[in-house]
């Protein structure tokens, strides 16, 4: 019978040894680094970031073990410069990331994986160590009493897109007061051109040329470094809905309308179109950044005030302008 | 020409007739088969990155289709863990039976000693089966809901009469193991008839009886027999033999009325062209349709199919059938005519089978490298291979290889209906040897039909 | 009436055996011919720029058609998730993201209909992701087509053992 029971000793290692596998697998991972947490990525739909609440110590490295249980996705900590990873589906990405500062800070996804994508975030909330010495500022819309959901349509629009080249070709230096970033950021393009029209200096240019000016103006205030970063967020973030030529008319459009829960399904809200000069012109950069900031109230426009910086805002803005003015390359 | 009987060489024997070799793969496969649940069940739920779809759906499926059918009949059948479990109960011991047996002991309903069980069984599978190729969590519920099958039916019913019965696999493995260059036959059956124990399938202390059924006196084709080489142990009068033959010996042989044969023929046909449509086609609707079992758009999908599978193919097969019982001016019965010509479909659907494989198999193995190191998706690299990205493998050649297959399968059907219908008419004479092509014509348009359909989906 | 008996062989069959072996010779000598035939002149090949547009689980257009020797430019736009495009036989790979086109250019020189794969996990139907490029006329099936009427016939009324 010594066949029998070594028979059977192997039948058991057979089926006993890859049950073990579900051990290895389910209990937690603890490494001589110290413990990793790990985090799921799923579509929104599916419930998103799995877990989507996290709380750690300040000061101490954070080891992550991501992974994806369904189609690429991405990970970044919003107003922080940790490099952002992809995470493949069933394969693993580690991090390790070290938060200096408490807080709460958001993570979220770099890559568009459906309608839900925006909706993918999640928080880490950083204890112990010094808290920051400065307060948070209230946005410049907020400051300015701006109402970031009031329309905003020019009364009148150029004939072609104002060019900044051809401003720069008058020859003409504007008014000193309208020249500093300050004034660029809280005022709008027709309030700019306004202040033109009033100039006796400038009277004999016509209104075409005066656009002109208001988009050297415009470019003036921002860099092509600045430019480039933008247009590097805009396709990254904004694209899919907005449209890579800024039409309003992205892959995502469509799929708005389940987001949206204030409209009725006839009137389902688009995404912006940042080449309609009437729209753009009658919309100051302190605006925008509201509306990148805050969202757009059951739009399906996300809100990005924990996600991007300041900084990256504002390059935003200053890219957005592009789709209305030419700018020089 | 006189087959060669691997048996005569003693080496080959002697490791035949030993247990050992069959239960160490055997207990290897059911190792893979475990952790092909485990890591369904606990694993990523990422498809291409679990070691329980890739392992069994690619890998296995490739290895079965592509050479353990063509090449070894029912060989796999001799190691398949499915029912270990249950034979070890059943007769009580896991090296060798014994003499504390489990189970009832039933014998399997007369009523059912057909292929109409695995038939449906087959049917239930293909229309959920766009859900359990992708889903890790589904296919290892499958694959334990089939051992919890055979391990029931082992306990109820005497021997494998899951495997012979019920198992999905097996219906269409015994048809196209009919194909095979291997068989298992006796040696001299006038030893068999002067032999009144019949130990070969009443077993002794040697060995068992015939696990799948069969008296090997009376075995002339491979569908039945499922290579475990019992019978070897069990006959004192060495009598048993493992030939080499031509492949495709078994067929043509008298069909009789057997129509559950027939339709397995066809709905593994019918298969074969809905996967290649549903799967590897360009329509992304139908797919999502397949595939979101439980609603309205997959009742309509699997309605479809079960209507093309079990009534518009064996129809239009029939058809073709009554068209060359008319050309060739047979008095034979419309069921038997189609019962024989079905035969013909053997080597037809195993070749579409083969060049659909071939597509999805070649294009996805390189997920297996990746899988080997880490078979639950959770991050591990045990062979160093887990960071492999994608690469389909002879995506160039491909048409070429499917086009061969299927027109080498396309030949041999051809070749196999006419000398159906030679035998059904008496050939030999001229007037018989023109009735006979007059009788398969229509057949062999059948299956040219269905040939170049198979190649527009697959390469048009 | 008797059915016709043909006269047991007395000799070597002289007769079976040269109708066998012309038989194979115009067996083989249509296969090569199939085999063989060149593909007839497109026109004149030029640049094409072709949008396939990604989502699960389906390129739109399924099949995009260009004639042989054209300089193709692909552009990827992906629909819902990050997508990619690898085509059998021109070893192409491309990944697109929604907002964000890829584009790729490539000479289709080979003949044929080649198959559009999703090389970038997008779902569980992923692997089933399929599309179809046709470059000019697609030979391969035609001659396929041809071969297996080619089989019929000859498995019908030659190959009999």
């Amino acid at each position: 019978m010594k066949a029998e029971l070594l028979a059977r000793l192997l039948a058991v290692a057979g089926i006993v040894v890859p049950l073990a596998g579900v051990g290895v697998v389910l209990a937690p991972r603890l490494s001589s680094g110290g413990e990793a947490i790990e985090i799921h990525a799923r579509v929104a739909e599916e419930g998103g970031w799995q877990p989507s609440e996290l709380v750690v110590a300040a000061g101490a490295p954070i080891r992550l073990r991501l992974t994806s249980d369904d189609v690429v996705h991405g990970f970044a900590v919003g107003q922080s410069d940790i490099q952002a990873v992809e995470i493949l589906p069933g394969q693993y990405t580690e991090l390790t990331v070290t938060f200096d500062r408490p807080g709460r800070y958001a993570y979220y996804c770099t890559r568009w994986c459906g309608a839900g994508h925006w909706r993918m975030r999640g928080t880490i909330e950083v204890v112990g160590g010094e808290l920051p010495s400065t307060a948070p500022q209230e946005p410049l819309y907020v400051a300015l009493g701006l109402d970031i959901d009031a329309p905003h349509l020019a009364p009148e629009a150029p004939g072609r897109r104002p060019s900044s080249v051809a401003g720069a070709a008058l020859g003409v230096e504007p008014p000193a007061e309208m020249t500093g970033r300050g004034y660029y950021e809280s005022h709008t393009p027709v309030q700019a051109i306004e202040s033109l029209r009033a100039e006796a200096s400038l009277s004999w240019m016509d209104d075409q040329e005066m656009w002109d000016l208001v988009a050297l103006l415009w470019r003036r205030n921002t860099t092509a470094e600045t430019l480039e970063t933008g247009r590097e967020l805009f396709a990254q973030n904004c694209a899919a809905c907005h449209g890579e030529a800024g039409g309003g008319d992205g892959v995502m459009a469509g799929s708005l309308l389940t987001l949206a829960d204030g409209p009725s399904a006839t009137e389902a809200p688009q995404p912006a179109d940042f080449t309609s000069l009437r729209s753009m012109l009658g919309a100051s950069p302190a605006l925008l950044q509201g509306k990148i900031l805050r969202g757009g109230m059951g739009t399906g426009m996300p809100y990005f005030g924990p996600i991007l910086t300041e900084a990256q805002i504002w390059s935003l803005v200053d890219y957005l302008w592009t789709f209305t003015m030419e700018y020089e390359e | 020409m006189k087959r060669l009987d691997l048996l005569r060489s003693p080496a080959v024997a002697s490791l035949l007739r030993s247990r050992w070799p069959t239960l160490a793969i055997s207990l290897l496969a059911l190792a893979g088969f475990v952790l092909a649940i485990v890591a369904g069940l606990a694993g990523t739920p990422v498809g291409s990155r679990n070691f329980g779809i890739i392992a069994v759906w690619i890998a296995w499926w490739a290895a079965l289709i592509l050479i353990a059918v063509p090449l070894l009949g029912r060989g796999w059948c001799s190691i398949c863990p499915l029912p270990l479990p249950g034979a070890w109960l059943q007769r009580g011991g896991v090296f060798a039976p014994s003499a504390r047996r489990r189970g009832l002991g039933l014998r399997w309903p007369r009523r059912l000693r057909n292929l109409w069980t695995q038939n449906i069984g087959f049917a239930i599978l293909a229309v959920l089966s766009t859900a359990i190729l992708t889903q890790p969590s589904v296919s290892a519920m499958v694959l334990l809901g089939l051992m919890a099958a055979a391990v029931g039916v082992s306990l109820v019913f005497e021997r494998r009469a899951f495997c012979s019965y019920v198992c999905p696999v097996g219906g269409f493995i015994g048809l196209y193991s009919q194909v095979a260059p291997l068989e298992i036959r006796v040696r001299d059956a006038s030893v068999c008839a002067g032999h009144s124990e019949k130990t070969c399938y009443f077993g002794s202390q040697h060995g068992e009886g015939c696990p799948w059924q069969v008296f090997p006196a009376g075995l002339n084709r491979n569908s039945a027999c499922g290579m475990c080489f019992e019978c070897l142990r069990t006959c004192p009068h060495d009598n048993i033999a493992l030939r080499l033959r031509p492949f495709g010996s078994d067929l043509p042989r008298p069909a009789g009325r057997r129509l559950d044969e027939a339709y397995k023929g066809l709905l593994m046909l019918a298969s074969a062209l809905a996967y290649s449509a549903v799967l590897l086609g360009p329509w992304g609707a139908i797919k999502t349709a397949a595939f979101r079992v439980g609603t309205p758009e997959w009742a309509i999908f699997a309605g479809a199919f079960l209507a093309a599978a079990f009534i518009g193919l064996p129809g239009a097969f029939a058809l073709h059938v009554v068209a060359g019982r008319a050309l060739g001016g047979l008095r034979r019965g419309l069921r038997e005519t189609v019962a024989e010509f079905a035969q013909a479909l053997i080597p037809l659907g195993l070749a579409g089978w083969a060049a659909f494989s071939l597509s999805f198999v070649l294009s996805n193995l390189s997920y297996l490298w990746a899988v080997l190191s880490d078979p639950f998706g959770a991050g591990w690299n045990l062979i160093g291979t887990a960071a492999g990205a994608w690469t389909p493998y002879l995506g160039g050649a491909l048409p070429a290889l499917q086009t061969g297959i299927l027109v080498c399968g396309l030949a041999w059907a051809a070749s196999l209906a006419r000398r159906i219908a030679a035998r059904l008419v008496g050939g030999g004479t001229l007037g018989g040897r023109r009735r006979a092509v007059a009788l398969a014509s229509p057949v062999v348009s059948f299956a040219l039909g269905v040939t170049v359909l198979q190649l527009w989906l697959l390469i048009g | 009436m008797q059915p016709r008996l043909l006269p047991p062989p007395t000799r070597f069959p002289v007769r079976r055996a040269v109708v066998g072996a012309a038989g194979w010779v115009i067996l083989l000598g249509l296969t090569a011919a199939i085999l063989i035939i060149p593909a007839p002149a497109g026109p004149a090949p030029r640049d094409r720029t072709i949008r396939v547009e990604a989502s699960s689980y389906a390129f739109d257009p399924a099949r995009v058609e260009v004639n042989r020797g054209d300089r193709v430019t692909l552009e990827l736009a992906a629909q819902d998730v990050v997508h990619g495009l690898y085509l059998d036989g021109y070893d192409v790979r491309l990944r697109a993201e929604p907002g964000q086109t890829a584009r790729l250019t490539f000479t289709a020189d080979r003949p044929g209909t080649f198959r559009m794969r999703c090389s970038v996990t997008c779902g569980p139907l992923h692997p089933f992701m399929i599309g179809k490029l046709s470059v000019g006329a697609n030979l391969p099936m035609w001659r396929g087509a041809a071969l297996a009427g080619l089989a019929a016939v000859f498995g019908l009324w030659f190959l009999r053992r």
